[in-house]
Parts: structure tokens; sequence; C-alpha cells
């Protein structure tokens, strides 16, 4: 990450806060848009209360936060008017906290305590009962109204609505999707989510970020599902701490977003987890009516907190790393914050309106958020494993390969060294017996004046020479196998008083030949010496001729090795007796040649004779031993 | 007269090589069959060329040439080969001599070769051209050579004639590729033995050693 200067930090900053302005300003407009409600024509809005016994107006605020024992009643009156078609008619209560009792005509149709949902005063859940055909008069009908409240909240009554069920109905509906079955959605979602994430965290501990979201998930899923009785009962001290755990589920959030954004933790941050902890002890040592208390002393503020700090963490990551995900986040964190400063304006009596909460349903706008960051981190991820297994791919087919032209190189190594070392031992070998030996027969027939076994004696060593010098590594250079045999030929005809002609024509030297082998330059040279010893046994030639050139070949350049001498061609003496290059050293010359895969061209005149070898553009391999 | 001391345990080589250098009247030649007889004679004078096999009956020619080399700096060295193969020859090269010479050579060329010599031209065969500049190639690719041959102190111009050699140029043909006077070709070769040569004798015992040159 490059790092910024201030000015640029600064827009930055700016662009971020404009951004979230906008968020707060559609938020207002969402919240300024009006909850689902019947015509006004049914609605109740004058009531007396009892006690004081005076006349109030709903939607009413009730200061008292426990009102078990002696509930207040609100006294209404609706009227059935004479003449309209027989069809059921209810009773709506859009809003309420924390129970009613309601009755009509003296006769009580609905007790919201007996529904666990409506008895959640952080869920603005409405209330409908049909009344009774048998009990509704046609003009005046009474209508009473007994709220309970048993806190944290203080009690509130909604405008309430009598009048055809069908009409009412709709309004009802649209409210329990909104505030009753949306959060149930939220909550599978998160409950889904929270396994999810268990998972992951099981599965890779090294990234407690998954253990702390599936943490604050799980905490967020039982807060929908605990009921809330109205009622004393074994558990409801466990329930109530369960009801109050949204302090200890935003910190796990603040902790998510710690390790999610890669930041360093510090330690103070535990205390983050102190509220969360005192309203469970709370709980669990003082039932729910303590725990209420502690509840609405410190869980708004905690949640509060701990939103703001995610808002200014993300806020922070967006500026340092300026990705899509941290808007997105901080986007919804902006969301969640708005809605949850309304919601603790309402509660305490702030900004007193139809005390409508709707913190929870706009935390769906965060799970979503977060839903997408982990979505997106995880695509990057299996992008990333992608990308870096195709690299591996590449790199290990790299490997193999260097791997295998290291091998093959080895192995030619090997062979050329397990070569020299076979050469030097046979050397060796020959050198303290055969050569000797042929080397004493050598001296020995000097002295005797026996001239011929001399002479085969050499030839013996020449040969033993050839060989031994075939077997060295020249690298597929067959010129350096002829420079040794230039000196072995030299020597022949300096003894025969023959002048040797080495001409090694532009471009210098030969090609070379990688697939070239012992036995392929034991045949070549044999060939040459050949060649060369019948110019010396049988043409009488004063000059020999070498000429080592490379022509240029349709695929490619060949080597040409030509042996040539100046004296009587043996086409020449045709007819006379037996020809020795149409014998069998002709035939031998032919089948060294044919062996190689050379081309062999002998031309004999008057002038003398020429062999003209062309090499291959590459050798055959040798299937046969060479002799 | 040049004053020849030759070493050879075969007999009818060593009459062979005495005939080939008597012929002519420029050699007085001494004959030796032993180490020990030989360094009898190099103890009475100093020959001006000392011809030596290698396997001798009571030691190695190795080892006469190494004493020779060091007591008597103006003896130029030659070693009889049987094949002129390297192993001897570089091994010879490698103890101070300046030459080879086949057992088996014409007679006319054995007294050239020993004339030559002592005129400052070394004899250098194809083969053991090849045999070292295939050395420099090893030890420029960071392969250790097998041989222990040293041959980081020849000049780039040295291994370019040792590669002509090798490929079987002439002196003539080679002196005219590099821009040399034909007369001094042989004389870089004679450097090129020279810088061969090991220096001191603990690392020539070693470096024999490690080449399986000579078995203790």
């Amino acid at each position: 990450m490059a790092p910024l200067g201030a000015p640029r930090l600064a827009l930055r900053l700016l662009l971020y806060l404009a951004l979230q302005a906008l968020v707060v300003v559609g938020c207002l407009g969402l919240a300024a848009l009006p909850t689902p409600e019947p015509p006004p024509r049914w609605q109740l809005t004058e009531a007396r209360l009892e006690p004081p016994g005076a006349a109030v107006s709903l939607p009413h605020h009730h200061g008292s936060r426990f009102t078990m024992a002696d509930p207040p009643r609100y006294g209404l009156a609706f009227d059935r008017p004479p003449g309209l078609p027989e069809e059921p008619w209810s009773v709506l209560l859009p809003r309420f906290t924390n129970g009613v009792a309601v009755a009509v005509n003296g006769v009580e149709i609905l007790d919201s305590r007996r529904n666990p949902a409506a008895n959640r005063p952080d869920r603005s859940s409405p209330e409908i009962a049909v009344i009774p055909p048998s009990l509704l008069r046609e003009g005046r009908n009474e209508l009473t109204v007994r709220l309970f409240v048993w806190g944290p909240l203080t009690g509130f009554l909604d405008r309430i609505h009598v009048g055809p069920d069908a009409v009412l109905r709709p309004a009802y509906d649209q409210r329990v999707l909104l505030f009753v079955t949306l959060p149930v959605v939220l909550a599978a979602w998160q409950s889904i989510l929270a396994v999810i994430l268990a998972m992951m965290w099981l599965m890779r501990r090294h990234e407690p970020e998954y253990g702390a979201l599936a943490a604050s998930m799980a905490i967020g899923v039982m807060q929908t599902f605990i009921s809330a009785p109205s009622g004393q009962s074994l558990y409801a001290g466990l329930n109530a701490v369960l009801i109050a755990s949204a302090p200890l589920e935003s910190a796990f959030g603040v902790l998510f977003f710690v390790l999610f954004l890669g930041l360093r933790l510090p330690r103070i941050a535990v205390l983050l987890f102190l509220p969360g902890l005192i309203i469970t002890a709370t709980g669990l040592f003082g039932g729910p009516g303590p725990v209420r208390t502690a509840y609405l002393m410190l869980g708004p503020a905690t949640v509060a907190f701990c939103l703001v700090l995610i808002a200014v963490l993300v806020a922070l990551a967006f500026l340092q790393r300026r990705d899509a995900i941290s808007l997105v986040l901080g986007s919804a964190v902006t969301v969640v914050l708005f809605f949850c400063v309304h919601d603790i304006l309402s509660i305490l009596d702030i900004a007193p309106d139809r005390r409508m909460f709707f913190s929870r349903l706009s935390y769906s706008a965060m799970v979503i958020a977060i839903g997408i960051g982990l979505t997106w981190r995880f695509a990057r991820a299996l992008n990333q494993v992608d990308s870096f297994a195709g690299r591996m791919v590449t790199l290990v087919r790299e490997a193999e390969d260097k791997l295998r032209a290291t091998l093959a190189l080895d192995e030619e190594r090997a062979r050329a060294m397990a070569l020299a070392g076979e050469r030097t031992r046979l050397m060796r070998d020959l050198h303290d017996g055969l050569g000797g030996q042929l080397v004493s027969i050598v001296a020995l027939s000097e002295r005797q004046r026996a001239e011929p076994i001399g002479e085969a004696a050499r030839a013996a060593l020449k040969d033993l020479r050839l060989v031994i010098d075939a077997m060295d590594d020249i690298g597929g250079d067959l010129m350096l196998a002829l420079g040794a045999w230039r000196e072995r030929i030299a020597a022949q005809l300096r003894a025969h008083g023959i002048a040797l002609d080495w001409r090694v024509l532009p471009p210098q030297g030969l090609p070379v030949h990688p697939e070239l082998r012992p036995g392929h330059v034991i045949q070549i040279i044999r060939l040459l010496d050949e060649a060369v010893t019948n110019a010396v046994k049988h043409a009488g030639a004063g000059t020999i001729t070498v000429e080592i050139e490379t022509v240029a070949a349709a695929d490619g350049d060949r080597g040409r090795i030509s042996v040539q001498d100046d004296g009587r061609g043996f086409d020449a003496k045709a007819g006379s007796a037996a020809p020795p290059l149409a014998g069998r050293g002709l035939a031998n010359m032919r089948r060294r040649a044919e062996r190689c895969g050379a081309q062999l061209a002998i031309v004999s005149g008057a002038e003398g004779t020429r062999v003209t070898l062309d090499l291959p553009g590459r050798f055959a391999d040798l299937e046969a031993p060479g002799d | 007269m040049i004053e020849v001391l030759l070493v050879e345990d075969d007999a009818p080589t060593r009459w062979r090589l005495q005939d080939a250098l008597g012929a002519t009247e420029e050699f007085a030649v001494t004959a030796a069959a032993t180490v020990m007889e030989a360094r009898a004679r190099l103890s009475e004078a100093a020959p001006r060329v000392l011809l030596t096999d290698l396997q001798l009956p009571d030691g190695h020619g190795l080892d006469l040439i190494r004493e020779t080399r060091q007591r008597h700096p103006e003896t130029e060295i030659m070693v009889i080969s049987i094949l002129g193969d390297e192993e001897s020859v570089i091994a010879a090269i490698r103890q101070g001599a300046t030459g080879y010479l086949l057992k088996d050579a014409f007679p006319t060329d054995i007294a050239a070769t020993v004339r030559d010599l002592v005129a400052g031209h070394s004899p250098i065969s194809a083969s053991i051209a090849r045999f070292i500049v295939r050395r420099t190639q090893a030890q420029s690719d960071a392969v250790p050579a097998p041989q222990g041959l040293n041959t980081a102190r020849l000049t780039p111009r040295e291994i370019d004639i040792l590669w002509g050699i090798a490929k079987g140029f002439s002196y003539a043909d080679i002196a005219g590729h590099l821009g040399l006077s034909r007369q001094t070709v042989p004389g870089h070769i004679k450097n090129i033995y020279r810088k061969l040569e090991v220096n001191t004798r603990g690392e020539a015992v070693f470096e024999a050693l490690q080449q399986g040159l000579i078995r203790l």
C-alpha cells in the first residue's frame, strides 16, 4: 500500500463521510415512511384512562414501568352502524408495550400475554382479535383495554382500530410480515451463517474472526427464538439473559470486524464484553426483573458504542485500502447505527413517537453486507487458489522439464565418464600388454630386416591407436578425430616418401553431429585409411590430397571428406589382372559408408583416384558391431 | 653432439631407438634399462635430452622425469610412449616433460623429433591437444576436471592453438588464423607444457594419486 499524502487522505475521508450522510438521508426517508395502517375511519383515539379517570388521546404513553398487579384500564367506545352486512368485526392493536387484555362489552376477547411473540417489547408485534358476533351490538359498544407493563420500557398504547375484519386484516398482515416474519427470516439466515462460520472456524482455527462472527450470529438467533414469558418460571431468568444478550452479540461483532479487517486487537477490547457479562450475571442471580433494569441501563448504550466503534474501524479500513467491501460494510453499519439511535431516542422518550423499533430489522442490512464481504473474500481466495494452482502446474512442469533435462545431461555425462573410464582401463591394458609386444615386433623385425612383419605390426599398432582414439569423447566433432588421423597418415606417408596435402576448405571444418558414436568414427577413419592405403600401395602416387569441406544441401549443411591421389587410376588398368579397388577393398569401403548412412563416390582416371565421402545429415544408429 | 640419455627396459626397443639416433652423427646416446642405472648416469653428467619410458622394472619413469626436472632444469625431457595416449603423456607433461616419442615411430621421425625438441619445438599430438582443451571446457563448465589437470593458467590464445592442433590444422594454418608468425607456434606449445607442469612434489604425488596414474 502506497503511503498517502495527507490531502489525499482528507479528500477520501470527506468522500466517505459524504456517502454515509447520503445513507443517513436515505434512512431518514425510510423512517418517515408510514407504517401500514387501516383507513382512519376505523380508528379510535378517544379513551378514558382509569386510574386516574381522565380522558386521554391515543397514542398514549403511560409513565409506569410495572403495572402487573393493578393495570391501567383504557375505556373506549365505538359504534357499529346499523344496516351493515353480516360480516365479522375485529379489534386491531397495532402497537403496545408490554401486554394488553381487550374486552368488548365486558367480555375479554384477547390477552396478548398468551402470545409469546407479542410479549417481546423489542419487537413491534401487532395484535388482532375477531369480536364474537354475539358480543357485538348495533350502535354503541364498549371496548376496555387493560395495559400490562413489566419493564423495562414504560407503557404505551397506540391507536386502536375497530371495524370489519376484511378492512383491518391487510394492515395487520403487513405489520406481521414486517415485524414478526421478517425477523424470523433474518434469524434463519443468521442461523445458517452461524453454522457455516462455526464450521469454518473449526476447520481454520487460525482465523478466529469466523468464530467471533459465528458466536455473534448464534446469539442473535437465540434472541429471536427465545420467547419471553410474562410470568415467573424456572427458566425465566435464563430467558431474560438470552433476550438481553445484544451487548454480547455486538461485542462479538466488534471482535469480528477487528479480526476481519486484519487490525491489531488491543487488550482493552476485553472490556467490551463487560456490560454483556454484567447483564448475564444479573439475570442468573437476580431473575428477570433486575436483568431488565440492567439491560435498560447498559444494553442500548453498549450496542450503540459497539456500532460506533465498528463504524470507525470500517471507515479507517476503507481509508487504508480503498476497497469496495469496506465501503459496503461501512454503509451497512451506518444504517444500523441510524436505527439504533432512532430506537434509543424512542426508548428514552426523547423523541416520543409510535414506539416502532427498527434496530433488529435494520440489522439485516448488516448481515447482508457481512454475507457479501465473506462471499467476496471466499471467491477471491478461490481465485487465488486457482491462479496459484495454475502457477504451480506451470512450475511443476518447468521443474519436471528441468529435471528431465538434468537427468538426460547427467546420463550423458555418466555415459561419457563410463566411456572415458573404460578407455583408460583398456588403454592401460593395451599399453602394458599388446602395445609393448607389437612395438617389440616392430623393433625386432627391423633388426632382422623382416619388413612385412614390421609393416603388419605397425598396422596393428595404428589400428589399436585408432580404436582407442575413437573411444574418446569428441563431442560429435569429427574434426577432432580427423586431427589425430592426420598425424597417423602423415607418419605413414612420410615413410613412403609421399607428400600429404591437407586442406580444410572454408568455411572451416565439418558440422557437429551430437549423435556421432565411436562406432561411426571407426567406420569413417577405417574407410579413409583404406583409401590412403590403396593410394600408397597401388597407385604409385606422389601426393595425396585430403579435402575437408562443408557443403550446403537441401536439408542443411553436410560434411564432405575426399581423398585424392595423383597416381595411376585403377580403371585405367582395366583388363589387367585383379584391379585392387574392384576387389574386397572397395566392397569394404562401400559397406562402411552404408553403415554410417554416408554416400561414397569413387572416381578413377588417368590423373588419379578420388574417393569422396559425403557425410549424412544424421548418422544412422549402428546396430551391428563395427568390424 | 647432443647428449641423450635413453631409459628403456625393453631391449629391442632400446636398440631401435639407439640405432635411429645413432644413424646420424649429431647424437651421443647413453642407454639405461632401469631407474637405478639412469640415476647413476644422471649423477655423472646432465644430458641435453632425457628420453624415458614410464614402466621400468625398478620404478616409474615419472619419478625420473621429476628428479631430472628439479636437478637439471636445462635438460629437455621426452617420454617414450607406446600409443601416444594422453594417460601417459599428460602425466609426463605434468612432471616436466615437454614432448613424447612413439616407440614405433620411423627412425627418421625419431631423430627429427629429438632435433626439434632441442631446437625448442615441443611436439604435441592432436589427441593430446584435444585432451587438454576438453579439460579446459570441463573446467569452464564448473565441473571438476576428472584428471585434475590444471588448465586455468592457459590463455585464450593458447587454447585456440590447441583447438587448431586437435582439429588437424598445420602450424602454418593456425598461425594464419590467429594472426601469428608460424615460427612462434612451437614456442606457445612449449609454454603450454610448462603451464601444465605441477610445481611441487607433494602436489604432484597427490594429483597423480587422484588420477590413478601411479599406484602405491
